[in-house]
């Protein structure tokens, strides 16, 4: 048999020193522009020039910024909305069924109402009913989660491509009540004016952002400080532990699993207040709520710090998407280099949890035995 | 701390035996973060003997079984099998040397039987199993060393100590020269111990070795040939001899310092009636766990609850808690009836429940102490850790707990402080003052000066006039320190003796079943 001279040990920490956290997302990124450079030589492009364009097209221009904030409303709360659930950990991976229903529940009220109450209500009455579409999207699987058990993984997963069928339906339906009635191309009844935000100057960036921002600190506050996050804590450790100090699992549950779904669905709200003004079928080809999985678990699922990974996210995104506009760069090689860099953050995770060495197995002597 | 390797009665070369060393360890080094579990550490067993493993949890019995069976690999140091140095990458090159741990948590499938459990990771199986000729070759090993067994029972539906023998049988059928056991007695009856202690006599004079891990000293001056003391990781001594063997001297090199186990009863006045359970009974999944129980406990008293693992003393517990509901009977605490009211309502009224698994169910373990705290206490809708911070120093002081201060994580507290934390939290009261404590096996799993303490906590809180149900599986421990005795045997009440009265032999015989007394 070949003798390997020295095995790879990964020994898992009891504690994860404190500059590993900062030590590893940095190395992460280094290594994952390193191999994205790799990628781009072999394929005959400018590492320099396609890194700085991205990093322009992303954060370091006026309409990159803003793009990548304006990106970052809509992720920060599907970001949370995967987050918030994964405190008590419960996987909500239908974030993208439900934002289509909050595109719809707002884009009803939009319409339905009409144009008679001034923006400040009218606005947040779309963002509420948005959220409460999303949070009934969710209902269902948070029912049999919480009474039988059901795993909400793929329940949740299977009613996202309902709620595309869904939305394809109010659009492609003729005669639909979301659909523009004066067009015979198929495509969405625009809500009342009063409905729809202003962007900030030039911009495609709406003041959405900063309800999204508040949401995620809010929600923050909520698990940290308050009696409810105290349970969600409580159950996520030890639901045992949740039992014996008569705490309601179920209700705790129920409650957590209808705000997550509430927060994709306000999401989908804020693109109809903001930047569609209306339902957008292309919506299901862009993985928002997808994304917010990604951002969550870039964050470790922090509510705060998905505001900063939420952020970065978007960036990355809309860099990567500039790319073939202000170069000939085709767009897959800005998507594999947002791949890139998420697997290596994500991978990088083992760096921390593990301590990992390399052990020499040297081939001993036989000692004789003394009597 | 002193490391002087210290020996008592006749050192480690025994004179009686010529019998060779089958396996020896040589200063054997295994560090864990922040740990040292073994520093150099020296062990030998000889061919037909027993050699005992004596400590403390935590003074590196297990850590160094393991290193003998080749589930560590030792840091620094050596093992010699037979003369010849040995590398054990794994346990199963472990038992390609002969060498084979029982661990005290039975590893086997519930639902396969005896003999498919046996040759359960055996390599060498024929394509075609013939159940018959592997049943009989189970059964012939079995009865070589007095192990009787029936190969074709369903492991999940034998008792605890016939889980035990097929796990030696196991063993053995794998070709173990060298037996490891650890912890073997933990969850036996007396009766199961003594069959043992037979099983292991067969095996040495077999030409078997036996390495013996416990911690309680009376079985193992009863079984050993030698004993090695272990504490903090070194060896503190060793003992040769059966029976001759000072129990005092052992403690004292297994704790470094004289103690007393034995608490005293104190004379006390007790009061009235706290907890009254009538025609209580509990059925899960149509079988009944829990069968017509009724007792009462007064202020001041301390009722113990004897019994064997698994008869219905965890159900028992979680139903005067308020856990569970119970199929029918009644339960009253302080006057009220709390039946069917849930956990809150039973603590309103003065339950306080310290439950088995301290870690996880009774506390938190990603928590701090002062989250802690407030598991079992109401709380404000934004939680004020703030105001509860000064009690927490506080209760840290009284109860002795080592921590770094009040937002230490319960789960990096040793056993004994999480013991302590619990106690701390239920005897302070949170919803109202305690007048009823249910505590389940208090001492499991402990080192001996924590015992100390959490025996003390539980007699001064009987001195305040707290009435006490105390459920453990340490028969010694319920003898010693309750007023009066129940049997639970298959969910019912079998025997009931007071305190001083009780003895040994009938309630061990009523633990077992075998009790004359019905009701």
């Amino acid at each position: 048999m070949m003798h390997i001279p020295f095995r790879v040990v990964f020994e898992q920490r009891g504690e994860t020193p404190r500059r590993l956290s900062l030590i590893v997302p940095l190395v992460s990124v280094l290594a994952a522009l390193f191999f994205g450079a790799l990628f781009l030589l072999a394929t005959g492009y400018s590492v320099f020039d396609t890194y700085t364009n991205m990093f322009k097209g992303g954060f370091a221009s006026f309409n990159g910024i803003t793009d990548t904030l304006a990106l970052s409303t809509v992720l920060i709360c599907t970001g949370v909305s995967a987050a918030f659930a994964f405190q008590m950990n419960l996987y909500n991976i239908g974030g993208e069924g439900q934002l289509y229903l909050g595109l719809i529940g707002g884009a009803w009220a939009g319409i339905a109402l009409g144009d008679h109450l001034p923006s400040l209500i009218m606005v947040p009455i779309l963002l509420i009913c948005g959220a409460l579409a999303g949070a009934a999207w969710i209902f269902v699987p948070a029912l049999v989660r919480s009474r039988l058990g059901t795993s909400e993984i793929v329940s949740t997963l299977l009613l996202t491509y309902i709620g595309a069928s869904l939305i394809k339906h109010v659009i492609y339906t003729p005669g639909s009540f979301f659909r523009n009635p004066n067009t015979s191309f198929p495509q969405g009844r625009r809500v009342a004016d009063s409905a729809s935000l202003d962007s900030f100057g030039s911009s495609r960036l709406y003041p959405t952002f900063f309800v999204a921002v508040v949401v995620a600190g809010a929600l923050y506050w909520v698990v940290k400080r308050t009696e409810f996050g105290y349970r969600i804590n409580v159950i996520s450790d030890s639901p045992r532990a949740a039992h014996y100090a008569g705490i309601n699992s179920r209700r705790t549950t129920m409650m957590v699993m209808s705000i997550s779904g509430a927060l994709s669905g306000l999401a989908g709200a804020m693109l109809i207040v903001g930047p569609y003004g209306k339902i957008e079928p292309s919506i299901i080809t862009l993985g928002y709520g997808y994304a917010g999985i990604v951002v969550a678990a870039l964050a470790r699922n922090n509510l705060a710090v998905i505001i900063i990974s939420g952020i970065l996210f978007s960036g990355l995104r809309v860099g990567g998407n500039n790319l073939q506009v202000t170069t000939d760069t085709p767009i897959h090689i800005g998507v594999m280099l947002q791949g890139a860099i998420l697997l290596f953050a994500l991978g990088g995770e083992a760096f921390r949890r593990y301590h990992i060495h390399i052990v020499r197995t040297q081939t001993q002597p036989n000692i004789k035995m003394s009597a | 701390m002193s490391n002087t390797s210290h020996e008592v009665a006749q050192g480690p070369h025994h004179t009686s035996g010529a019998a060779p060393t089958a396996l020896s360890a040589h200063s054997i080094d295994k560090k864990f973060p922040g740990v040292l579990a073994n520093d150099s550490v020296d062990f030998d067993v000889r061919a037909g003997e027993v050699h005992t493993l004596l400590g403390e949890n935590g003074a590196g019995k297990s850590t160094l079984a393991a290193v003998l069976c080749g589930l560590y690999q030792p840091d620094a140091g050596y093992l010699i099998r037979n003369g010849k140095r040995i590398n054990l990458s794994s346990p199963r090159a472990g038992l390609q040397h002969g060498i084979a741990m029982v661990h005290q948590h039975f590893r086997l499938v519930d639902r396969f039987t005896v003999s498919e459990n046996v040759i359960l990771g055996s390599r060498d199986l024929p394509y075609r199993l013939i159940r018959r000729e592997i049943d009989e070759k189970v059964a012939a090993v079995a009865e070589s060393y007095g192990l009787p067994i029936d190969p074709e029972a369903i492991v999940g539906t034998l008792s605890v100590g016939q889980r035990q023998r097929v796990e030696i049988v196991k063993a053995l059928y794998q070709g173990a020269e060298i037996l490891l056991l650890d912890e073997p007695t933990a969850v036996l009856v007396p009766s199961e111990v003594e069959k043992l202690f037979e099983n292991v006599h067969a095996m040495t004079a077999a030409g078997k070795s036996i390495v013996f891990i416990s911690h309680k000293l009376g079985e193992v001056v009863e079984i050993s040939d030698r004993i090695t003391v272990l504490r903090n990781g070194r060896v503190t001594g060793h003992v040769s001899g059966r029976g001759t063997t000072d129990t005092k001297e052992l403690a004292r090199l297994m704790v470094g310092r004289d103690i007393e186990l034995n608490s005293q009863r104190a004379t006390h006045a007790m009061g009235h009636e706290v907890l009254q359970i009538r025609d209580l009974s509990l059925d899960v999944d149509d079988v009944a766990v829990l069968t017509d129980i009724s007792f009462n406990v007064r202020a001041g008293e301390m009722v113990g609850i004897a019994g064997v693992a698994g008869n219905g003393q965890r159900e028992l517990a979680d139903t005067i808690a308020g856990l569970i509901s119970p199929t029918s009977g009644s339960i009253t605490i302080s006057g009220a009836m709390t039946t069917d009211r849930g956990p809150i309502a039973a603590r309103e009224v003065g339950l306080a429940y310290v439950p088995e698994d301290r870690l996880g169910v009774g506390l938190v373990p990603s928590m701090s102490i002062i989250d802690n705290l407030l598991l079992t206490r109401n709380r404000q809708t934004v939680v004020d850790r703030f105001s509860v911070r000064p009690e927490a120093t506080r209760l840290i002081e009284q109860f002795e707990i080592k921590a770094n201060g009040p937002d230490h994580l319960a789960r990096k507290l040793s056993g004994g402080n999480a013991q302590k934390v619990l106690l701390a939290r239920e005897l302070s009261g949170g919803r109202t003052a305690t007048r009823l404590l249910v505590v389940c096996s208090p001492t499991r799993g402990l080192d001996v000066g924590a015992i100390e303490t959490v025996r003390r906590i539980l007699n001064d809180a009987r001195s305040a006039g707290q009435a006490i149900l105390l459920i453990s599986e340490d028969l010694d421990e319920v003898l010693s320190l309750s007023d009066r005795v129940l049997v639970l045997y298959r969910g019912a009440v079998v025997h009931e003796a007071l305190g001083e009265a009780a003895e040994l032999s009938q309630v061990g015989a009523a633990m077992a079943g075998l009790s004359s007394q019905s009701h």
